[in-house]
């Protein structure tokens, strides 16, 4: 499938890492509209920081991002989120969720304070749960309960209350982040159709994992990542020796 | 010139008389922190110890009786919170918060019961002055460092010994290790709940010590609430010198400062209440520039309940 | 009846169950540790040779029994509210807020001031007085708020400090620019069409200051669960990672949440002013700050706790004046009891560990059965 125009971009982009380290090194990246670019790598060579940068959950050290052509490398990730932009983050625990908050809460996280749910400073919980428990139902999210605890879900689940929340304002860019982490198989296979079906409504999916079957059965192309920086670029059939050297850090004869 | 000589001795004498109760709580707050566990209840270990203190002393005539009855009842408090925060995994703010409460209406329940009024105990024979010689015929700074109670003495002792202990003994280490990375100790064998009880422990008799030399040095008397907020000077001190002793030492000595000139700022020019507020004021400004200049970098796995997975 | 309205009215039902057992819940506990620190309460009784039940009945009976008493007991039940609520709002954002003595301070030397110096608007003061308690308490509350923030000063050091300066600044325009005529240290005396009137019926010097006090409790309720900045002070405070990553600013909040406890903590000072006292005198009141700590905590941070937990500290002191009378204990059993109280509320972890445990273990045994038989 051809995939479109450009709709998140990163140009040289440079990230610290909480400590102050160099965790992205200059990375540029573009993800298209109709496509799945997966970043595979072993854990720390800053995919998360790169994801977060890209989110605007993480200030950015040098370089810029780009949203459907907009300049955003300033902008936080509520006005991010607001130009379309999902991110299914990598921590659902302390990150994606708010443990203690009820299901309905959760999914109204980031737009508690627009309209329906909100108007002159004012929270209309009966709205947000008559919402969530939609997206709850579509997104197969079990107990379908919008007054549940977070915490009180599977893992599986919890990351479907996540895409439920992040897919359900039909953004045009997701950023998916080891979406499926300790998730168990049933939701591993529903979570992997939801983000199979985005791409073929167009949207561009930036796909973080660090699991190589996962890279390889959703991308359209992958990049590696390796010490913050992009080691090279392959296609779904490269083979394992050829991923793993990039992930060790062998450059191949190709680099970004 | 003189006249600024003159007062040098004094001021630092009485300096390092009102930095030692702080000092005592700061050390003591040392050893629960670099456990791992959060010990806001400092003050009330103090106030409670300062009662023990005088009771102790009022019913022996000893001072030393009276010492060990507040080290005794600081210990207790102590274990108490110990329990609390780390058995049965209660947030530690609060638990020390509640202990501060009790100190406060416990102390003034006992004086009633005990003394028979509110307001001030009876005076106790305390723990005078004891000059050492030679040492405090030094000029100028020989009677403000030698010619003080024998708990000084012991405070100056302690100071180097606590940063040896912590530091640079194996029983430190382990002590260190469970307030930075508790699962490290679990997987060395060692039992994360058995240090910190003996952090906490260690706490209480140390704050123990500081106040039982409010009630029995600094002043002869137990008064209600006579703490006043030492409990968490001491806990900033502690914050502003790194949870090091040399450096919360240190920190509690510029307090003692500011409480020692409140008593000779001329109260013609500044009016009494804003001599009061000083040490609190610094206090606080201590407190923001420790957490701005990024000093605050607390035990890594501070605050939170250790459960073995 | 269509499967929708089948299904609302279902969930409805349902739902009004889950709130009774939620409060059922959330009392269990809390009233557990009232019983056991009575029992405590009683040993310490007996052993300064008094009767248990004499002592008690003379607490409770003072507390409740009479007009007078009941009237005594409102008295005190309503600055607690208002400094329990303070400290409520903040520890919904995850703060501790232990400033409420020092900003209780702030709005009764407000309204000490505003209720004399406005005082040719008559009964219009009152509200004018109590708006500016509302702003002095909230600029007071924001500077723990803002330390924390942008400097990363603890705020349980800043805002006890912050108490004694406040009580000092206090004395100070107390016994200064505001001093009254006479001997007695204090401020003048508001007139008297400045004061929130009595409620009368026998009650004492109760006054509508209550009636301020359940409506702050309200907004309180509101505040937290009906607006944006209440559901932001929330997921900031249960999950501050959670929080920014959906874009909420930590800062922000937290000088929000902070400084928003400051003005009710402050409105309780000027209510204590314009409603009980007329005039703040020094020394003033003591340890309403420190109370409302432990009543917030024990209503659990919500506005209908903390008015029942304000009853319970508010009864138990009244009653104890009776019960020194009646007997010889010392009125101050009536704090160690709340301190009790909540020392044990606070390992309610422990009856929930416990419990937790031995269900868990029932359960797993129950399935080992289930598998092996």
């Amino acid at each position: 499938m051809e995939a479109g125009e450009p709709r998140l971009a990163a140009e040289g982009l440079v990230v610290h890492s909480n400590t102050g380290a160099t965790a992205v090194d200059g990375v540029s990246l573009e993800v298209r509209a109709g496509e799945i670019l997966g970043i595979a790598g072993v854990d720390g060579n800053g995919q998360t920081e790169l994801a977060e940068a890209l989110a605007g959950v993480r200030a950015v050290a040098g370089g810029g991002v780009h949203l459907d052509g907009e300049d955003v490398t300033s902008s936080g990730a509520d006005a991010r989120q607001g130009r379309g932009l999902a991110y299914v983050p990598e921590d659902r625990g302390s990150k994606g969720l708010v443990q203690d908050f009820s299901l309905y809460e959760n999914n109204a996280l980031k737009t508690y304070d627009e309209r329906p749910f909100s108007r002159w400073g004012w929270i209309f919980p009966s709205v947000m749960r008559r919402s969530a428990a939609e997206n709850l139902r579509a997104y197969d999210v079990r107990p379908a309960d919008p007054d549940a605890r977070a915490g009180s879900l599977s893992g599986g689940n919890q990351q479907k209350a996540i895409l439920a929340r992040e897919l359900s304002g039909d953004p045009g860019v997701i950023i998916a982040s080891q979406p499926t982490r300790g998730v168990d198989v049933g939701a591993i296979e529903f979570i992997h159709r939801r983000l199979l079906e985005q791409r073929s409504e167009g949207k561009a999916i930036l796909l973080i994992s660090l699991e190589l079957e996962e890279i390889r059965s959703l991308s359209d192309r992958i990049l590696v990542m390796y010490a913050g920086r992009i080691a090279g670029e392959v296609g779904p059939y490269a083979t394992d020796e050829e991923l793993g050297l990039l992930m060790a850090g062998r450059g191949a004869e190709r680099s970004a | 010139m003189d006249e600024i000589l003159g007062s040098l001795g004094p001021i630092l004498q009485s300096t390092i008389r009102n930095a030692t109760p702080l000092i005592f709580a700061a050390l003591g707050g040392l050893f629960s922190e670099r456990s791992g566990v959060v010990n806001i209840g400092l003050e009330g270990l103090m106030l409670i110890s300062a009662f023990a203190g005088v009771v102790g002393a009022s019913f022996s005539g000893s001072a030393l009786v009276g010492l060990l009855t507040a080290i005794g009842a600081g210990l207790v408090f102590a274990l108490i919170h110990a329990l609390m925060t780390i058995t049965f995994e209660a947030d530690q703010i609060i638990s020390g918060t509640a202990i501060n409460l009790l100190a406060l209406s416990g102390t003034g329940f006992l004086m009633v019961v005990i003394f028979g009024s509110g307001g001030t105990s009876p005076r106790v024979n305390g723990f005078e002055s004891v000059a050492i010689p030679l040492l405090s015929d030094i000029p100028l700074i020989g009677r403000a460092l030698f010619d003080q109670s024998l708990l000084v003495y012991l405070m100056y002792a302690l100071v180097p010994t606590v940063f040896f202990v912590v530091f640079r003994t194996p029983f430190g280490l382990r002590l260190r290790a469970t307030g930075e990375a508790p699962e490290a100790v679990d997987t060395a064998g060692v039992s994360v709940y058995r240090m910190r009880y003996y952090g906490v422990a260690l706490s209480g008799m140390l704050a123990a010590l500081g106040g039982a030399y409010l009630s029995m040095g600094l002043l002869s008397a137990f008064t209600e609430n006579m703490t006043n907020g030492r409990g968490f000077i001491a806990l900033a001190a502690l914050i502003f010198g790194r949870w090091n002793p040399i450096g919360a030492a240190g920190a509690a000595l510029l307090f003692g400062f500011a409480q020692a000139i409140t008593f000779r700022v001329d109260q013609e020019a500044v009016p009494i209440e804003f001599i009061e507020m000083l040490p609190y004021i610094l206090t606080i400004i201590v407190v923001v520039i420790a957490g701005f200049s990024g000093r605050s970098v607390a035990p890594a796995a501070i605050g939170r309940p250790y459960r073995k997975e | 009846m269509s499967e929708e309205r089948r299904e609302q009215e279902g969930s409805l039902q349902s739902r009004i169950i889950q709130v009774i057992i939620g409060i059922g819940g959330a009392l269990v506990f809390p009233v557990i540790a009232i019983l056991i620190s009575f029992v405590i309460g009683a040993v310490i009784v007996l052993a300064t040779g008094n009767n248990p039940l004499t002592a008690y009945s003379a607490l409770i009976g003072g507390a409740f029994g009479s007009a007078t008493g009941l009237g005594r007991t409102l008295l005190y039940t309503t600055p607690l509210i208002f400094t329990g609520l303070a400290v409520a709002v903040a520890f919904r954002a995850g703060l501790f807020n232990i400033g409420g003595e020092g900003q209780l301070y702030i709005g009764a030397i407000t309204a000490a001031w505003l209720g004399v110096s406005l005082g040719g608007l008559g009964v219009a003061a009152i509200p004018l007085a109590l708006a500016a308690c509302v702003v002095t308490g909230f600029m007071w509350g924001a500077i723990p708020g803002v330390l924390k923030a942008y400097f990363g000063a603890h705020e349980v050091i800043t805002t006890i400090m912050l108490n004694v300066i406040a009580i000092n600044l206090a004395y100070y325009l107390a016994q200064n620019p505001l001093r009254q005529q006479g001997p007695i240290p204090g401020t003048e005396s508001v007139p008297a069409e400045v004061r929130i009137p009595l409620i009368g019926i026998g009650l004492g010097r109760t006054n509508y200051g209550l009636a301020i006090a359940l409506l702050a409790a309200l907004v309180v309720y509101l505040l937290l669960w009906r607006t944006r900045l209440g559901f932001r002070i929330r997921a900031v405070g249960l999950s501050p990672g959670a929080a920014g990553y959906a874009g909420m600013s930590i800062g922000v909040n937290t000088v929000l949440a902070l400084a928003i406890g400051g003005s009710f903590a402050a409105l309780g000072g000027g209510v204590e002013i314009l409603g009980v006292y007329g005039n703040m005198d020094v020394p003033f009141v003591a340890n309403l700050g420190f109370s409302g700590i432990g009543v917030a905590l024990l209503g659990r941070n919500h506005p209908v706790g903390v008015v029942l937990g304000a009853l319970l500290f508010g009864g138990l002191n009244s009653g104890a004046q009776e019960m020194q009378f009646a007997t010889d204990v010392p009125l101050q059993l009536a704090s160690v009891l709340l301190a009790v109280i909540l020392l044990l509320v606070t390992a309610t972890r422990l009856v929930e560990f416990i419990i937790g445990k031995r269900a868990r273990a029932l359960a797993g045994a129950r399935l080992e059965k289930g598998l092996g038989g």
